[in-house]
């Protein structure tokens, strides 16, 4: 029991159905460091991170996580738990109360009381003390909503502390923020760290460790690689752990030959639909051709999703620019049209956006296009079978039944349902916002070949992804985005990394 | 070797009745609440319940708020909800006995089948009418449902006071008083379940059909034999039941049709279909290129048309238009709906199950009425019964 370590993890493994999502992960984390955790998405970082936090009680996995020499047994008021023992973590996905102010926020369900009335001047009060003793500088009576996202994870931060965190995990903390943000963040680590709390950080953006943490663990496949002093490593030794083989083998190479443009947009300008004083596009400029991988890359609030959803006429007001498909010019007003235009998007978020989870298999692939089985009368139940079942067997969909619902298949598999769904018509365009977010390696080398295949058969692919490891294996030519316009159209072979990175953040255009 | 065998086959069809009765445990358990609340009745009543007069009044009132669940259905499943259903079917039966009572005695004298197909012309308009006013300002306005058709309630009661004068207007006239309250010859009655029979056999084999030239695997055929089977025998129970004493109702013939056309729409027609998707999932169903806000538009004007149908029955069934027409009918409406396994979050709910929901409530109250137990104490009963059965369901979502 070495007092040196304030977590040790032995052996955790932990399985999904279908899924090994952990396999027998060991490491130790130092006292008073702050601990990098790289990996892939699906590598097992998130799942680990849910064990410790008390998502997964204890006895949903094996193994032993010793905290503070003590094992850590978590039980069905796990999450709560796990933070009165000082296990705190701040999640990608913000987790307060946008209607309510800082302080309430920071105290939410803990709020100081007297008798039984809130003590609002000691809530204010604490809060106050909490953020400027880390150098949080907002307002605790700041209502939420009114923040930006860098201040907003500040918060989270403070609420995080104020339940006198003994280990602070931060989950990518930094994907929606500025740089200006970011270093801000750097600065408040090592204010922690001075205060000696231990930090586990896990990111995307691999410099980012070499900028703050001790020591790294790699994860790949649901185990641990290696964990090595960051002086060690450097960013081609991490990717070459995470990845563990050469890129070829990631992205399969098509013979994609592309063709004649077929889809063009032109000094695109939208206005937020919310805010009319907001331009989310700000002269947005590219083309795709037939059979053609176009990447989109971009930070976090680029506009890259604003983009392909005012395409798909189901956002942005366009003020001004012409898009168009085929040689015509087209102006979808609703999804509707954008589909009959001959345009697919295979949304953000298949849970949220793609699908119907409650649904069948099959009802969700003809969705989209019941109108071409049917009258106003009647749907021929036979022709919507033959041809949703046609994609479903293409795109080896995994499933007990085809008529199972959606909800019961693996991620992979759900999104092959969206994809099935935007196939059913022939697109000219098909655009993917991040198709492969949290699936397994194995299931994104499916959906990569189904990429290579589609594009092979002359289909125009818009990828927009937030791994620039995938923009640069799968695209032709890719487009970066910074503050809602184009800055800039690279043919694969001259990208990199850095020159992706410079352009999206600005540095260079 | 070849017991061996049988048997086998006989164990899978066991463990496949289970996993079928498991798999649609709520359906199973709302007719077997159905089947027991008849049975306590049965003995409570000595045999009476059951009586031929009996059954018939029972389908009888259960129609008109049955009307009113066919189209509710609909609305929760989008994620809606109308409060106004019960008074808007009021407001209708009260205009429509109006115009029985008075205009068309007016201007066509001595032409009651003029007459009563004018009124159901002009109930059903004044139904779609205002559905579509409702439906406008929910789907266009973005003005939640909940509270439009509060509004809507309060409105109805105003018109109500408006065209009665507080006073009760009469609308017992030939032909138009047939609607609700005439039968159907006992002939007739066993030519439809003949027809109804024939068709549910010839879609359960249609539909296996089906699936088998598309490869999924076919339960047992005895299994849906034996579901098929069931239905028909209770159709005939049902109408040599109510053929001993009249007949079938014509406004329980008349529900049968409009259920029918419901489930067709539900099912097979885009327009359910994407009512269906709209409540699993709006964001999904917007980018799929459904038009939401025509979507929940039409919605509202086909409960307001169905309002109307319960308001002309209405009308014919009680043979007056009064300031009570009515009031708390949305309530049992919905009651219906969610007995009958409509979720209150959008997106699950069938037509069939509402129709059982609102057996249950109808035979709730007749029995407890026959029984002679107070007002006060039916509330209770009902109370209980609705609790009950969302708690089975939640218990049954949870450990499928």
């Amino acid at each position: 029991m070495d007092s040196n370590f304030i977590l040790e993890f032995k052996d955790v493994t932990k399985q999904f159905p279908g899924v090994l999502a952990l396999k027998d992960v060991s490491f130790e984390v130092r006292r008073g460091e702050i601990h990098g955790i790289c990996g892939e998405n699906g590598a097992g970082k998130s799942t680990l991170m849910k064990i410790l936090s008390g998502v997964y009680p204890h006895g949903t996995y094996e193994g032993k996580i010793i905290f503070d020499g003590e094992e850590l047994k978590l039980g069905e008021s796990s999450i709560r738990e796990a933070s009165e023992k000082g296990i705190a973590i701040v999640y990608q996905e913000l987790t307060l109360v946008p209607t309510m102010s800082v302080g309430e926020n920071v105290f939410l369900g803990r709020e100081p009381v007297e008798g039984q009335t809130i003590n609002w001047n000691k809530l204010y009060a604490d809060t106050k003390q909490i953020l400027s003793n880390y150098g949080l500088n907002v307002s605790p009576q700041e209502i939420i909503k009114n923040l930006g996202v860098g201040k907003m994870q500040m918060v989270e931060i403070a609420k995080a502390l104020s339940e006198d965190a003994k280990v602070l995990i931060l989950d990518e903390p930094t994907s929606a923020l500025s740089e200006a943000e970011v270093e801000k963040l750097m600065d408040i680590l090592k204010t922690l760290k001075a205060h000696g709390i231990t930090c586990l950080y896990i990111t995307h953006k691999l410099e980012e460790f070499f900028r703050i943490t001790d020591r790294i663990t790699v994860m790949r496949d649901g185990k641990v690689v290696v964990t090595e002093p960051t002086e060690n490593l450097s960013v081609e030794k991490l990717v070459r752990h995470m990845v563990g083989r050469e890129m070829k083998e990631r992205f399969p190479k098509g013979k994609r030959k592309p063709g004649e443009v077929v889809f063009e947009v032109n000094d695109l300008l939208a206005l937020d639909p919310n805010d009319a004083s907001h331009k989310v596009l700000n002269g947005v400029n590219f083309n795709v051709r037939r059979g053609e991988i176009l990447g989109i890359a971009g930070l976090m609030g680029s506009g890259r999703t604003e983009l392909v959803m005012t395409l798909f006429g189901e956002y942005g007001k366009i003020v001004n620019g012409k898009i168009m498909l085929e040689g015509k010019e087209i102006k979808p007003q609703s999804a509707r049209e954008a589909i009959d235009a001959g345009l697919s998007l295979v949304p953000e978020d298949r849970k949220g956006f793609g699908l119907v989870l409650i649904q069948s298999i099959l009802k969700n692939i003809s969705l989209a296009h019941l109108n071409q089985f049917s009258g106003f009368l009647r749907i021929d139940a036979d022709a919507e079978l033959k041809a949703s079942l046609k994609q479903a067997k293409s795109l080896t969909i995994k499933t007990s039944s085809f008529e199972a619902l959606v909800e019961t298949l693996s991620g992979g598999n759900q999104q092959k349902v969206v994809i099935s769904k935007w196939l059913l018509s022939n697109p000219v365009v098909l655009i993917m916002d991040d198709p492969t977010r949290g699936i397994d390696v194995g299931a994104k080398y499916e959906i990569y070949k189904l990429m290579n295949d589609l594009a092979e058969k002359g289909v125009a692919i818009i990828m927009i992804s937030s791994e620039l490891q995938e923009v640069l294996g799968m695209s032709d030519r890719i487009m970066v985005m910074c503050r809602g316009r184009s800055a800039g159209v690279l043919p694969v072979q001259e990208a990199s990394e850095e020159r992706i990175m410079s352009l999206a953040t600005g540095i260079s255009s | 070797m070849e017991s061996t065998q049988t048997e086998k086959s006989k164990m899978s069809f066991a463990a496949e009745v289970f996993q079928i009765a498991r798999r649609n445990a709520q359906t199973y358990t709302i007719l077997l609440a159905l089947v027991g609340i008849w049975l306590i009745f049965f003995f409570t009543t000595d045999g009476t319940y059951l009586a031929s007069q009996n059954v018939s009044n029972l389908f009888r009132q259960m129609s008109v708020t049955a009307f009113l669940a066919a189209g509710m259905v609909l609305v929760i499943v989008t994620g809606n909800i109308d409060l106004s259903v019960g008074k808007m079917a009021g407001f209708v039966s009260v205009v429509v006995a109006y115009l029985q009572a008075n205009t068309w005695y007016d201007y066509l004298p001595n032409q009651p089948l003029l007459a009563a197909v004018l009124s159901v012309t002009v109930g059903l308009a004044v139904g779609a009418l205002f559905g579509a006013l409702q439906g406008y300002i929910i789907a266009y306005l973005n003005v939640p449902s909940f509270i439009v058709t509060l509004a809507g309630l309060w409105l109805f009661n105003g018109l109500i006071l408006l065209v009665t004068e507080g006073k009760t207007i009469p609308a017992n006239q030939p032909w138009f008083e047939g609607i609700a309250q005439g039968y159907v010859p006992a002939l007739w009655g066993w030519i439809f379940a003949v027809f109804a029979i024939g068709f549910l056999f010839w879609s359960m084999f249609r539909s296996r059909q089906n699936k088998q030239k598309h490869g999924f695997e076919l339960r047992n055929i005895y299994i849906d034999l034996l579901i098929t089977g069931f239905a028909s025998l209770i159709i005939l129970v049902y109408v040599y039941n109510v053929n001993n004493y009249r007949g079938i109702q014509n406004p329980v013939l008349l529900l049968a049709i409009t259920v029918a056309i419901m489930v067709h729409i539900s099912n097979n027609t885009r327009f359910g279909r994407y009512a269906y998707a709209i409540g699993g999932n709006r964001e999904a169903a917007r980018l799929s290129g459904i038009n939401i806000r025509s979507m929940i538009f039409r919605i509202f004007v086909l409960m307001g048309f169905l309002s109307g149908m319960a308001g002309v029955v209405l009308a014919s069934y009680v043979g007056y238009g009064t300031i009570a027409a009515g009031t708390g009918y949305e309530l049992d409406a919905i009651a219906s709906c969610i007995l009958g396994g409509t979720s209150t979050l959008g997106g699950i709910g069938t037509v069939p199950g509402a129709m059982i929901g609102a057996l249950i409530i109808a035979s709730l109250s007749t029995g407890l009425q026959m029984m002679n137990v107070a007002p006060a104490w039916q509330y209770v009963v009902k109370a209980i019964v609705l609790v009950l059965a969302v708690l089975a369901d939640v218990y049954f979502k949870k450990n499928r």
